[in-house]
Protein backbone atom coordinates (compact mmCIF):
# COMPACT_ATOMS: atom_id res chain seq x y z
CA UNK A 1 0.00 0.00 0.00
CA UNK A 2 1.42 3.56 -1.17
CA UNK A 3 2.36 6.00 1.44
CA UNK A 4 0.05 8.51 0.50
CA UNK A 5 -2.83 5.43 0.38
CA UNK A 6 -1.96 5.32 4.19
CA UNK A 7 -1.87 8.77 5.58
CA UNK A 8 -5.41 9.26 3.24
CA UNK A 9 -6.86 6.68 5.94
CA UNK A 10 -5.52 8.24 8.55
CA UNK A 11 -6.92 11.40 7.48
CA UNK A 12 -10.39 9.95 7.53
CA UNK A 13 -9.21 8.47 10.81
CA UNK A 14 -9.01 4.84 10.41
CA UNK A 15 -7.21 3.07 13.70
CA UNK A 16 -5.75 0.41 11.44
CA UNK A 17 -4.02 2.50 9.23
CA UNK A 18 -2.57 4.89 11.61
CA UNK A 19 -0.84 1.13 13.62
CA UNK A 20 0.47 0.46 9.75
CA UNK A 21 2.32 4.14 9.41
CA UNK A 22 3.71 3.87 12.64
CA UNK A 23 5.12 0.65 12.01
CA UNK A 24 6.21 1.30 8.18
CA UNK A 25 8.05 4.59 9.30
CA UNK A 26 9.01 3.88 12.93
CA UNK A 27 12.17 2.64 11.81
CA UNK A 28 13.30 5.36 9.62
CA UNK A 29 12.46 8.23 12.63
CA UNK A 30 14.29 5.98 15.17
CA UNK A 31 17.41 6.14 12.79
CA UNK A 32 17.10 9.39 11.83
CA UNK A 33 16.66 10.47 15.49
CA UNK A 34 18.92 8.13 16.79
CA UNK A 35 22.09 9.59 14.52
CA UNK A 36 21.22 13.01 14.68
CA UNK A 37 21.31 13.30 18.77
CA UNK A 38 24.44 10.51 18.76
CA UNK A 39 22.08 7.88 20.62
CA UNK A 40 18.41 6.67 20.79
CA UNK A 41 16.22 8.79 22.12
CA UNK A 42 13.02 7.42 23.40
CA UNK A 43 11.10 10.33 24.64
CA UNK A 44 12.11 12.62 21.05
CA UNK A 45 10.69 9.99 19.32
CA UNK A 46 7.85 9.81 20.70
CA UNK A 47 7.28 13.42 20.32
CA UNK A 48 8.04 13.32 16.87
CA UNK A 49 4.97 10.47 16.69
CA UNK A 50 2.73 12.61 19.06
CA UNK A 51 3.43 15.43 16.75
CA UNK A 52 2.66 13.57 13.63
CA UNK A 53 -0.72 12.67 14.82
CA UNK A 54 -1.50 16.19 15.73
CA UNK A 55 -0.54 17.52 12.58
CA UNK A 56 -1.79 14.64 9.81
CA UNK A 57 -5.46 16.08 9.58
CA UNK A 58 -3.41 19.36 8.84
CA UNK A 59 -1.47 17.64 5.80
CA UNK A 60 -2.61 18.83 2.77
CA UNK A 61 -0.41 16.86 0.31
CA UNK A 62 -0.53 13.48 1.55
CA UNK A 63 1.49 12.62 -1.39
CA UNK A 64 4.21 14.42 0.60
CA UNK A 65 4.34 12.29 3.55
CA UNK A 66 8.33 11.56 4.09
CA UNK A 67 9.45 15.27 3.63
CA UNK A 68 6.66 16.49 6.20
CA UNK A 69 7.75 12.94 8.60
CA UNK A 70 11.35 14.45 8.42
CA UNK A 71 10.59 17.91 8.81
CA UNK A 72 8.63 17.34 11.86
CA UNK A 73 10.97 14.89 13.27
CA UNK A 74 14.20 17.65 12.25
CA UNK A 75 12.11 20.30 14.63
CA UNK A 76 12.22 17.76 17.59
CA UNK A 77 15.75 16.94 17.16
CA UNK A 78 16.42 20.93 17.11
CA UNK A 79 14.71 22.00 20.13
CA UNK A 80 17.66 19.27 21.56
CA UNK A 81 20.21 20.33 19.04
CA UNK A 82 19.70 24.19 19.52
CA UNK A 83 23.60 24.77 20.15
CA UNK A 84 24.30 23.04 17.23
CA UNK A 85 22.16 24.33 15.14
CA UNK A 86 23.01 27.86 16.57
CA UNK A 87 26.72 28.18 15.12
CA UNK A 88 27.37 30.09 12.23
CA UNK A 89 27.35 28.15 9.11
CA UNK A 90 30.53 28.01 7.47
CA UNK A 91 30.88 29.55 3.89
CA UNK A 92 28.74 27.49 1.46
CA UNK A 93 30.99 26.45 -1.80
CA UNK A 94 29.87 25.38 -4.96
CA UNK A 95 31.96 21.95 -4.91
CA UNK A 96 35.08 20.34 -3.42
CA UNK A 97 38.05 18.74 -5.06
CA UNK A 98 38.02 14.97 -4.94
CA UNK A 99 34.30 15.22 -4.43
CA UNK A 100 33.89 12.28 -6.92
CA UNK A 101 36.15 10.22 -4.94
CA UNK A 102 34.26 10.80 -1.61
CA UNK A 103 31.17 9.93 -3.46
CA UNK A 104 32.48 6.91 -4.06
CA UNK A 105 33.74 6.21 0.03
CA UNK A 106 30.22 7.08 1.03
CA UNK A 107 28.55 3.58 0.66
CA UNK A 108 25.65 2.93 4.15
CA UNK A 109 28.21 1.23 6.22
CA UNK A 110 30.83 3.27 6.32
CA UNK A 111 28.43 6.23 6.31
CA UNK A 112 26.85 5.41 9.38
CA UNK A 113 30.27 4.79 11.22
CA UNK A 114 31.99 8.54 10.86
CA UNK A 115 28.49 10.40 10.87
CA UNK A 116 28.72 11.12 14.39
CA UNK A 117 31.46 13.23 14.13
CA UNK A 118 30.09 15.56 12.05
CA UNK A 119 28.56 18.91 12.52
CA UNK A 120 24.85 18.87 12.62
CA UNK A 121 23.85 20.28 9.21
CA UNK A 122 25.73 18.17 7.41
CA UNK A 123 24.97 15.08 9.10
CA UNK A 124 21.77 15.56 8.80
CA UNK A 125 22.00 15.70 4.73
CA UNK A 126 23.73 13.16 4.66
CA UNK A 127 21.66 11.06 6.04
CA UNK A 128 18.39 12.59 4.19
CA UNK A 129 20.17 12.24 0.85
CA UNK A 130 21.69 8.64 1.55
CA UNK A 131 20.42 6.57 4.21
CA UNK A 132 17.09 8.01 3.92
CA UNK A 133 17.19 8.17 -0.56
CA UNK A 134 15.54 11.84 -0.48
CA UNK A 135 15.60 13.47 -3.15
CA UNK A 136 17.20 16.77 -3.51
CA UNK A 137 14.07 18.89 -2.94
CA UNK A 138 12.43 17.04 -0.25
CA UNK A 139 16.06 17.75 1.35
CA UNK A 140 15.52 21.45 1.15
CA UNK A 141 11.96 21.24 2.49
CA UNK A 142 13.04 19.39 5.04
CA UNK A 143 15.97 21.21 6.03
CA UNK A 144 14.26 24.70 4.91
CA UNK A 145 16.58 26.26 2.69
CA UNK A 146 17.48 26.78 -0.74
CA UNK A 147 18.07 23.50 -3.14
CA UNK A 148 22.03 24.94 -3.80
CA UNK A 149 22.21 25.32 0.20
CA UNK A 150 21.84 21.27 0.45
CA UNK A 151 23.99 20.66 -2.46
CA UNK A 152 26.71 22.89 -0.77
CA UNK A 153 26.26 21.14 2.37
CA UNK A 154 26.18 17.66 0.45
CA UNK A 155 29.57 18.83 -0.91
CA UNK A 156 31.21 20.09 2.15
CA UNK A 157 29.77 17.23 3.94
CA UNK A 158 31.41 14.63 1.86
CA UNK A 159 34.95 16.15 2.18
CA UNK A 160 34.63 16.21 5.87
CA UNK A 161 33.17 12.69 6.30
CA UNK A 162 36.21 11.94 3.62
CA UNK A 163 38.43 13.47 5.87
CA UNK A 164 36.78 11.83 8.86
CA UNK A 165 37.08 8.16 6.87
CA UNK A 166 40.75 8.92 6.38
CA UNK A 167 41.31 9.66 9.92
CA UNK A 168 39.68 6.38 10.84
CA UNK A 169 41.95 5.00 8.83
CA UNK A 170 39.22 3.65 6.05
CA UNK A 171 41.14 3.93 2.84
CA UNK A 172 39.07 5.63 -0.47
CA UNK B 1 11.12 1.49 21.23
CA UNK B 2 9.09 -1.13 18.92
CA UNK B 3 5.85 0.52 17.17
CA UNK B 4 3.70 -1.17 19.59
CA UNK B 5 5.34 0.64 22.13
CA UNK B 6 4.93 3.21 19.79
CA UNK B 7 1.17 2.91 19.49
CA UNK B 8 0.35 1.92 23.22
CA UNK B 9 1.45 5.41 24.29
CA UNK B 10 -0.45 6.82 21.38
CA UNK B 11 -3.46 4.79 22.53
CA UNK B 12 -4.72 8.19 24.39
CA UNK B 13 -4.60 10.66 21.72
CA UNK B 14 -6.33 8.01 19.14
CA UNK B 15 -8.66 7.42 21.52
CA UNK B 16 -12.71 7.81 19.38
CA UNK B 17 -13.69 8.08 22.55
CA UNK B 18 -11.83 10.93 24.06
CA UNK B 19 -11.94 13.15 20.63
CA UNK B 20 -16.26 12.61 21.32
CA UNK B 21 -15.87 13.27 24.55
CA UNK B 22 -13.97 16.59 24.55
CA UNK B 23 -16.28 17.65 21.29
CA UNK B 24 -19.30 16.56 23.93
CA UNK B 25 -17.78 18.58 26.79
CA UNK B 26 -16.81 22.07 24.61
CA UNK B 27 -20.88 22.16 23.22
CA UNK B 28 -22.09 21.14 26.62
CA UNK B 29 -20.01 24.09 27.94
CA UNK B 30 -21.25 26.29 25.88
CA UNK B 31 -24.93 25.34 25.55
CA UNK B 32 -25.24 25.68 29.54
CA UNK B 33 -23.64 28.70 30.10
CA UNK B 34 -25.70 30.25 27.43
CA UNK B 35 -28.92 28.88 28.87
CA UNK B 36 -27.91 30.22 32.31
CA UNK B 37 -26.45 33.27 30.72
CA UNK B 38 -30.02 33.82 28.89
CA UNK B 39 -32.28 32.83 32.32
CA UNK B 40 -30.10 35.39 33.80
CA UNK B 41 -30.69 38.36 31.24
CA UNK B 42 -34.35 37.76 31.25
CA UNK B 43 -34.73 37.59 35.02
CA UNK B 44 -35.57 40.85 36.21
CA UNK B 45 -34.78 42.03 39.85
CA UNK B 46 -32.32 39.33 41.16
CA UNK B 47 -30.81 39.50 43.80
CA UNK B 48 -26.90 39.99 44.30
CA UNK B 49 -26.55 36.83 45.70
CA UNK B 50 -28.57 34.87 42.84
CA UNK B 51 -26.54 37.10 40.15
CA UNK B 52 -23.49 35.81 41.45
CA UNK B 53 -24.94 32.20 41.22
CA UNK B 54 -25.21 33.00 37.77
CA UNK B 55 -22.23 34.32 36.91
CA UNK B 56 -20.45 31.55 38.70
CA UNK B 57 -22.31 28.60 36.71
CA UNK B 58 -22.04 30.80 33.23
CA UNK B 59 -18.29 30.67 34.27
CA UNK B 60 -17.90 26.96 35.03
CA UNK B 61 -19.68 26.52 32.03
CA UNK B 62 -17.37 28.31 29.79
CA UNK B 63 -14.62 27.02 31.58
CA UNK B 64 -15.26 23.11 30.14
CA UNK B 65 -15.53 25.03 27.21
CA UNK B 66 -12.52 26.24 26.86
CA UNK B 67 -10.79 23.00 28.57
CA UNK B 68 -12.41 20.75 25.56
CA UNK B 69 -11.54 23.35 23.28
CA UNK B 70 -7.61 23.49 24.28
CA UNK B 71 -8.16 19.40 24.13
CA UNK B 72 -9.45 19.45 20.48
CA UNK B 73 -6.46 21.42 18.98
CA UNK B 74 -3.45 20.33 21.67
CA UNK B 75 -4.03 17.12 22.49
CA UNK B 76 -6.61 14.84 20.11
CA UNK B 77 -7.14 15.80 16.98
CA UNK B 78 -9.96 15.38 15.07
CA UNK B 79 -10.04 13.01 12.10
CA UNK B 80 -12.26 13.60 8.75
CA UNK B 81 -14.76 10.88 10.33
CA UNK B 82 -14.33 12.92 14.01
CA UNK B 83 -15.32 15.75 12.30
CA UNK B 84 -18.65 14.40 10.73
CA UNK B 85 -19.49 13.04 14.54
CA UNK B 86 -18.38 16.62 15.84
CA UNK B 87 -20.62 18.21 13.23
CA UNK B 88 -23.98 16.31 14.32
CA UNK B 89 -22.79 17.07 18.06
CA UNK B 90 -23.10 20.71 16.75
CA UNK B 91 -26.30 20.59 15.44
CA UNK B 92 -27.34 18.42 18.57
CA UNK B 93 -25.91 21.41 20.80
CA UNK B 94 -27.70 24.05 19.00
CA UNK B 95 -31.31 22.48 18.85
CA UNK B 96 -31.20 21.96 22.75
CA UNK B 97 -29.86 25.32 22.95
CA UNK B 98 -33.09 26.62 20.55
CA UNK B 99 -35.04 24.77 22.10
CA UNK B 100 -34.00 25.68 26.04
CA UNK B 101 -33.99 29.25 24.76
CA UNK B 102 -37.77 29.34 23.48
CA UNK B 103 -39.32 28.22 26.60
CA UNK B 104 -37.19 30.73 28.57
CA UNK B 105 -38.69 33.20 26.35
CA UNK B 106 -41.79 31.37 25.84
CA UNK B 107 -42.03 31.50 29.83
CA UNK B 108 -41.42 35.43 29.94
CA UNK B 109 -43.91 36.12 26.92
CA UNK B 110 -41.34 38.12 25.00
CA UNK B 111 -38.97 37.29 22.13
CA UNK B 112 -36.37 39.46 22.01
CA UNK B 113 -35.00 40.11 18.15
CA UNK B 114 -31.06 40.05 19.27
CA UNK B 115 -31.72 36.15 20.73
CA UNK B 116 -33.27 35.55 17.35
CA UNK B 117 -30.56 36.74 15.53
CA UNK B 118 -28.20 34.56 17.94
CA UNK B 119 -30.11 31.71 17.61
CA UNK B 120 -30.08 31.80 13.75
CA UNK B 121 -26.40 32.22 13.45
CA UNK B 122 -25.53 29.68 15.30
CA UNK B 123 -27.86 27.78 13.56
CA UNK B 124 -25.82 28.79 10.32
CA UNK B 125 -22.86 28.31 11.87
CA UNK B 126 -23.70 24.57 12.62
CA UNK B 127 -24.96 23.79 8.98
CA UNK B 128 -22.19 25.22 7.53
CA UNK B 129 -20.00 23.45 9.78
CA UNK B 130 -21.44 19.72 9.28
CA UNK B 131 -21.53 20.29 5.63
CA UNK B 132 -17.75 21.80 5.72
CA UNK B 133 -16.93 18.39 7.50
CA UNK B 134 -19.18 15.97 5.19
CA UNK B 135 -17.59 17.63 2.12
CA UNK B 136 -13.54 16.93 3.36
CA UNK B 137 -14.73 13.44 4.27
CA UNK B 138 -16.10 12.53 1.10
CA UNK B 139 -12.87 14.26 -0.70
CA UNK B 140 -10.89 12.29 1.18
CA UNK B 141 -13.34 9.06 0.75
CA UNK B 142 -12.96 9.58 -3.31
CA UNK B 143 -9.22 9.69 -2.97
CA UNK B 144 -8.97 6.51 -0.76
CA UNK B 145 -11.01 5.05 -3.45
CA UNK B 146 -8.65 6.40 -6.20
CA UNK B 147 -5.84 5.24 -4.39
CA UNK B 148 -7.43 1.64 -3.36
CA UNK B 149 -7.77 0.96 -7.44
CA UNK B 150 -4.49 1.85 -8.34
CA UNK B 151 -2.55 -0.35 -5.81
Amino acid sequence: MSDELLVVRCQLGEREAFAELVRTWHGAVERYVGRMLAGPDDDVVQEVWLAVFKGLPGLRQPDRFAPWLFTVARRAVMNRLRDAYARPEPELVDDVPGGDEAEAVVDRETLGVALAALPAREREVLMLFYLEDLPLDACAQICAVPVGTVKSRLNRARGLLRDELVRKGYEG
Amino acid sequence: MTPEDVLERLDAPLSLRRRVGYVTLTLTGLAGSGLVGLLWLTEPGLPPRTEVAFAVLVAIGLCWAVFGGWALTRRAPLYAQDRVVAGWLGLGAWLLFTAGALVITTLRHRLEPALVVVVLTLGVLAVVNLRHARRARSALLRRKARLSRLS
